[in-house]
């Protein structure tokens, strides 16, 4: 039955997305079905009762025609002779993504090494002018930094056409990609979260450390907001690659809609007027609390908790108030 | 082994959904099984072709649509029915009349 479904995907990849075609995917769809069960019940073999259903389909000028889209269509395959859309194989697919991988750990790690740099002259003071001292671990740090954000630049040079040539994904590759984007869904969460909290977090050093080591405390905070950076670029740099995967065929036919389904591209369904408003303004309200309480008590060294503690509340909260997908 | 040419019974099919029609409503696929039992599985219509003649028939108030449950206990998946209208009626009977016109002419030119 999956050949069945693949092969009716991709004589409707190319159709324009409307209603209509909708409705006649989805019946076309049923009558084979309906056929192939049974000829399955029938004691049919599974590879000869998907040869009979596919050679009893017919062609879609006919349906076009009665669609009233014979222009559309014709629209359509002009487009595709003149400019042929490039395709990706699933192949291609894989070794895009690994390598989607190593361009956004070389562009965290670089934007890592920039910050973290003036760090090395604050701990280890200004003076001096040898390899480890403050400014030459500085130099060292910047130029290995710049140095990984212009190799990140060039790492996915072979990828480029995605972004200005036209390209398309078969069903399976677009399911391929949307799997791999809801598996790494958690970690991305993870990183996010665990990224702005260190980078909120990231003057407490400054107070936990005693006054006179203080350019010790400022120092760790760059290595926090860093790395908290760090975890934030090289997540979202990894769902960026997916994103642009998926979204590779055109937008107005069947084919475009491979798209959806992904949590990025589908508006967010709230259960209710007061659920959206909540999800809203969750984190701002988060962000009053802490400053109200840090403020009122003084204690910055533990009431970075909240955050900790919002963070697990949100994921409740957002399953509470959000919509069930299907 | 000689195959009926599409291009020959293409005024046809209508006919031959509208005489199922008039036992009573169906969905897609039961029409079809119909059309190559009656046929002695001598013609099977192609899914598109059946598809393109309902979205016709339909728009021409032949027939009309309705979703119901075949499974009579309700517990199966829906299908979409077709039902045959009085205009589709006057319509078969039109294309019966028409038929027998025509077979009359080529009969003639048929040589045995």
């Amino acid at each position: 039955m999956e050949t069945i479904k693949n092969y009716l995907e991709s004589m409707f990849a190319s159709m324009p997305n409307t209603p209509e075609v909708r409705k006649a995917k989805a019946e076309l769809l049923q009558m084979m079905e309906d056929k192939y069960n049974e000829l399955i019940s029938e004691g049919t073999s599974e590879n000869a009762a998907v040869g009979t259903v596919i050679s009893e389909f017919g062609n879609l000028d006919e349906l076009a025609e009665s669609l009233g889209l014979t222009k559309e269509v014709e629209v359509a395959r002009g487009m595709e002779t003149e400019m042929p859309r490039r395709f990706i194989s699933l192949d291609e697919v894989k070794s895009y993504i690994s390598n989607r991988n190593i361009k956004a750990l070389f562009r965290a790690l670089g934007i890592l090494l920039c910050i973290i740099s003036v760090s090395f002259v604050i701990i280890l003071g200004p003076k001096g002018t040898e390899i480890f001292s403050g400014i030459g671990l500085m130099i060292i740090s910047i130029a290995l930094g710049v140095g990984f954000l212009v190799y990140s630049g060039f790492a996915d040079h072979e990828w480029k056409f995605i972004g200005y040539e036209s390209c398309s994904i078969d069903m399976n590759t677009a399911a391929y990609v949307k799997e791999k984007k809801r598996s790494f869904e958690p970690i991305r969460a993870l990183c996010v979260s665990l990224g702005v909290v260190l980078c909120v977090v990231c003057w407490t050093p400054n107070i936990l450390i005693p006054f006179r080591y203080q350019p010790l405390g400022a120092g760790i905070m760059f290595f926090v907001v860093g790395f908290g950076v760090f975890l934030i670029v090289y997540s979202n740099s990894i769902a960026k690659g997916f994103d642009r995967l998926l979204n590779v065929n055109e937008k107005s036919t069947i084919s475009g809609q491979y798209a959806y389904g992904s949590s990025y591209n589908r508006p967010v369904k709230y259960k209710s007027k007061t659920a959206q408003t909540i999800v809203e303004i969750y984190w701002p309200t988060v962000t009053c609390i802490y400053l109200i309480i840090s403020f009122l008590t003084f204690s910055w060294g533990s009431t970075w908790i909240i955050w900790v503690i919002a963070g697990v509340f949100h994921r409740v909260v957002t399953i509470n108030c959000i919509a069930d997908e299907n | 082994m000689v195959e009926i040419s599409s291009d020959v019974i293409r005024g046809y099919n209508d006919t031959m959904i509208l005489c199922i029609l008039m036992k009573g409503p169906s969905y897609g696929y039961e029409i079809s099984k119909q059309i190559k039992l009656i046929s002695e599985e001598k013609y099977v219509i192609k899914e598109t072709t059946l598809y393109s003649a309902f979205t016709r028939m339909e728009k021409n108030e032949h027939i009309e649509s309705f979703v119901a449950d075949p499974d009579p206990d309700g517990n199966g998946k829906k299908r979409t029915y077709y039902r045959i209208t009085e205009k589709g009626k006057e319509y078969y009977r039109e294309k019966c009349e028409e038929w027998a016109l025509t077979k009359d002419v080529i009969e003639k030119f048929i040589q045995h």
